[in-house]
């Protein structure tokens, strides 16, 4: 046990180091510092409070930081919050109370990437004590006990009362009548080591292993197998949103006119007005690229015709960008940009090839802009007009345009997760969404999946809640939407102890708190590192389905395990408890410490193939819980059908064969082996009658192959040296019988005791 | 019967006190499911009535009866036979509520 400690011990260690190895592997960048008006490049490890960093495109963020001055500077901070698109910047001053991160349009966030434009900042916070480094500080603690392994403690803990009171209780017992005390302390020590289920460890890990390698057949890697079990009980799964039910990537979705019509030119013009280098690969702003990656799956532009003039920037006044273009004499400016900077800028609306004043129809295109924004989509206007031909433009010709039609862009679900969320409300696992995108986009997605949204709760909210409204709250909340890797982790708490086992679905630095602190830790390939090493359990495939495969192993392993420790556990005390009371009233040891311990091992041998057992479909249907009130309940009710048995053999010994003490021994050795192994058969299934579940062939054979052993032992050589005899035929008749009636009242007592201890 | 018949009064006290012991038990899971439903427990099940529920309590008592008889006797006939007896009865038992899937 202590070797199993220092190895435990010494692989959490190791997995830590990893975790922290991982953080800083992502953050190992240089940056342009200015220290006293001196510019140069350094290592980013080596900023401070006070440096001011210089960021250009495609910059990795190196610490926290303030922004003293930016130009049209965007963040990509998926990762970090959850929020798909790009993140526009600015240096200006915020007057914001509590606010999340999401809110700070002023800071820098290390690990962050620079998309767009550029700016300088201060140095606020570096290493560990930047938002990044707190999430590494917090994955470095040992990993929190998972439900499975909580509830293994418990059963300790009862089978250590229960050992403890039965060895002291027939120790004395037999002290008090008068049997030696060598033998009276060796026999009560025999019955302790047969209390005590000790291939346990080993059925579990069987049973891990097996599901382990089932799983990683269907693309799911079990990093940690102690979490499979947890898998399978999970009620609640909480996922994050971008790159989990999402795609993580921004999807151009439709075009749409100001009419009916759906007008082409919308697209053309779009990809005129396009800042996207297309080669082999098409690079440049998200959303640039996902017009040329809409337009090359359709096939449905037509642009060669054009010849570009000049172009006229994006800025961040004007939120949007233009481009002039000729066409054979014709010249024209075509704008693209923030909905509200182009209808400014517009004279005209065209619908259906109907060019009216803008001011006609501004009522009827903001509410179709508003209501393309309240369904979770981001909308540019695209807009043009014919323009005079000139050697270059300025933003001041970007008047009196025509408005033509929106771009719908959307960060799309997986095609599967729909399914998936059905799925797996269907195996009774509740599904909540923890994003720190916002709550409209989150709506949008539950929308999709068609999740019912029971409450939305914001993080702005959560922050002013006090720990028992949060634990309110997240039983009735669907969406939580804003939130801070903090929060994530406040959230899964708060779920434990409210007694749920919780697991997390994220891909991001900012979901590995959550995914290490979770009963489960659920993460993709497709995730950044951090968040693989923290999580339990990897999806190589975007597949979502496999979840419920995953779940659906996790239950039946659960279930193996179970079995073993209820018929364990019951068979033995019953056993034990006849023995104790044999060993008062009988002149001569009821079994032999040896023959005690033969038949505990014989047992355990019978049991090996358990973890290969089939479990009926109807227990993987909903999730189960470790309930160590209803294991007690089991022993208790289960114990005693055992001892009856046991007590009718010994006056079948005593008064029908009156047997010597070596007779006594072998006749209730082999009822004791029969019952014990093949009760197996009934408590193994839930079904009435039993034999309407089929066991698995390597339990079927192995068990029936250890009875016809323990059958002929006492025939044998090695049952004469173990203090065996040969048994009359009557007997055998006789145990025929008891134990077929023993096994149809064990199924009787399962009708009551189901009906009112439901697990 | 004759080297042990001095132990068949420890004999038949252990067996009724096992038979006695799963009995209570019986009731207490009863009561404490009982309870719970009360509370509207999630936990708690239908019960149904108390005669139908007991009834593998009811053919327990009737074993424990039979056992002590058969054995006081010695005989092997009457106890395989009440062992049959016993065994159509519960397949019996087991059979209808496989039909009725109360479970």
């Amino acid at each position: 046990m202590i070797g199993i400690s220092v190895v435990l011990g010494f692989y959490n260690e190791y997995k830590a180091e990893k975790i922290v190895e991982s953080l800083r592997r992502n953050v190992s960048i240089k940056a342009v510092v200015t220290r006293d008006g001196k510019s140069y490049q350094t290592d980013s490890r080596l900023l401070v409070p006070g440096d001011i960093v210089s960021l250009y495109v495609g910059d990795i963020v190196p610490a926290d930081m303030r922004i003293v001055e930016c130009k049209e500077l965007q963040t990509n901070e998926a990762t970090f919050t959850g929020e798909s698109f790009p993140v526009e910047k600015s240096s200006e001053r915020l007057d914001v109370q509590h606010p999340i991160p999401q809110q700070l349009k002023n800071y820098l966030f290390m690990g962050t990437v620079v998309v767009h434009g550029s700016g300088r900042g201060v140095t606020i916070s570096t290493g560990r004590n930047t938002e990044f480094g707190v999430i590494s500080t917090s994955l470095t603690r040992s990993h929190p006990e998972t439900e499975f392994q909580r509830g293994v403690k418990k059963y300790g803990s009862m089978l250590l009362t229960l050992t403890l009171a039965l060895t002291i209780g027939i120790f004395s017992l037999n002290a008090a009548v008068g049997h030696p005390l060598v033998d009276s302390l060796l026999f009560s020590l025999a019955v302790a080591v047969g209390l005590v289920p000790e291939l346990m460890p080993a059925i579990v890990t069987i049973s891990l292993a097996q599901g382990a390698s089932r799983m990683s057949k269907v693309q799911v890697i079990v990093k940690r197998l102690v979490s499979i079990e947890d898998f399978g009980n999970m009620d609640v799964l909480c996922t994050d949103k971008t790159g989990t039910l999402t795609e993580g990537r921004i999807l151009l979705k439709d075009y749409s006119s100001l009419g009916d019509d759906k007008d082409p030119r919308i697209l053309s013009y779009s990809l005129l007005c396009n800042t996207a280098v297309v080669n082999e690969r098409i690079v440049g702003n998200p959303m640039d690229i996902a017009i040329w990656e809409y337009a090359v799956k359709n096939g449905v532009y037509e642009n060669a015709s054009f010849t570009k003039v000049d172009e006229i920037p994006f800025d961040y006044q004007r939120r949007m960008m233009s481009v002039i273009v000729k066409k054979g004499v014709e010249c024209i400016l075509i704008a693209k940009g923030a909905p509200e900077s182009v209808f400014e800028r517009c004279r005209y609306a065209e619908a259906g090839g109907k060019i009216e004043s803008i001011s006609t129809v501004l009522n009827s295109i903001n509410d179709k802009f508003l209501n393309l924004s309240k369904l979770g989509y981001r909308i540019l206007a695209v807009a043009y007009r014919f323009a005079d031909v000139k050697t270059s433009y300025s933003t001041e010709d970007e008047t009196d345009l025509t408005l033509l039609g929106f771009l719908i862009f959307t960060d799309p679900p997986k095609e599967d997760a729909h399914q998936a969320v059905t799925k797996l409300k269907k195996m009774g696992v509740d599904v909540k969404i923890l994003t720190g995108d916002n709550e409209i986009v989150a709506g949008k997605i539950c929308e999709d999946l068609k999740v019912p949204v029971k409450k939305v709760v914001c993080g702005s909210d959560l922050i002013q809640m006090s720990w028992t409204e949060i634990k309110t709250v997240v039983e009735e909340t669907t969406i939580f939407a804003r939130i801070t890797p903090e929060q994530k982790l406040d959230i899964i708490k708060a779920l434990k102890a409210n007694g749920h086992v919780v697991g997390f679905m994220g891909d991001g630095v900012n979901d590995a708190p959550a995914l290490y602190e979770a009963d489960v830790g659920l993460s993709v390939d497709t995730a950044v590192d951090v968040s693989k090493e923290a999580a339990d359990i990897v999806l190589l495939e975007k597949d979502l389905l496999v979840l419920a495969d995953g779940i659906d192993e996790g239950r039946k392993i659960f279930g193996n395990t179970i079995k073993y420790i209820l018929m364990g556990t019951s068979s033995n005390f019953g056993n034990m408890f006849s023995a104790a009371a044999a060993s008062v009233f009988l002149p001569f040891l009821p079994m032999l410490p040896m023959q005690i311990l033969f038949m505990n091992l014989l047992y355990d041998v019978a049991n090996m193939t358990l973890p290969t057992d089939n479990v009926d479909e109807e227990y993987t249907k909903w999730p189960k819980r470790w309930d160590i009130g209803f294991v007690r309940k089991y022993t208790l009710f289960f114990g005693p059908f055992s001892s009856l048995y046991d007590f009718l053999t010994y006056g079948i010994m005593l008064f029908v064969f009156s047997a010597s003490a070596p007779l006594f021994q072998s006749g209730w050795f082999v009822e004791s082996f029969w019952t014990e192994v093949l009760v197996i058969f009934v408590i193994r299934t839930r079904r009435i009658p039993f034999f309407t579940s089929r066991p698995g062939k390597w339990l079927t054979l192995l068990t029936l192959s250890c009875v016809a052993f323990g059958t002929i032992l006492p025939f044998t050589f090695l049952g004469r040296f173990l203090g065996f005899t040969a048994l009359p035929t009557e007997y055998w008749l006789l145990l025929v019988l008891m134990v077929a009636t023993y096994l149809l009242l064990v199924d009787a007592g399962k009708v009551f005791f189901y009906r009112i201890c439901r697990f | 019967m004759v080297p042990y018949t001095d132990l068949f009064i420890w004999w038949a006290a252990s067996i009724s006190s096992s038979s006695v012991f799963l009995t209570l038990v019986s009731i207490y899971l009863y009561m404490d499911s009982r309870a719970r439903r009360m509370e509207g427990s999630r936990a708690a099940a239908s019960t149904g009535n108390v005669g139908k529920n007991f009834i593998f309590v009811w053919v327990l008592l009737g074993l424990l009866f039979f056992y002590i008889f058969s054995i006081q006797i010695g005989s092997i006939g009457i106890f395989a036979a009440g062992n049959i007896v016993v065994e159509a009865v519960l397949i019996l038992y087991l059979m209808i509520y496989r039909k009725s899937g109360q479970i």
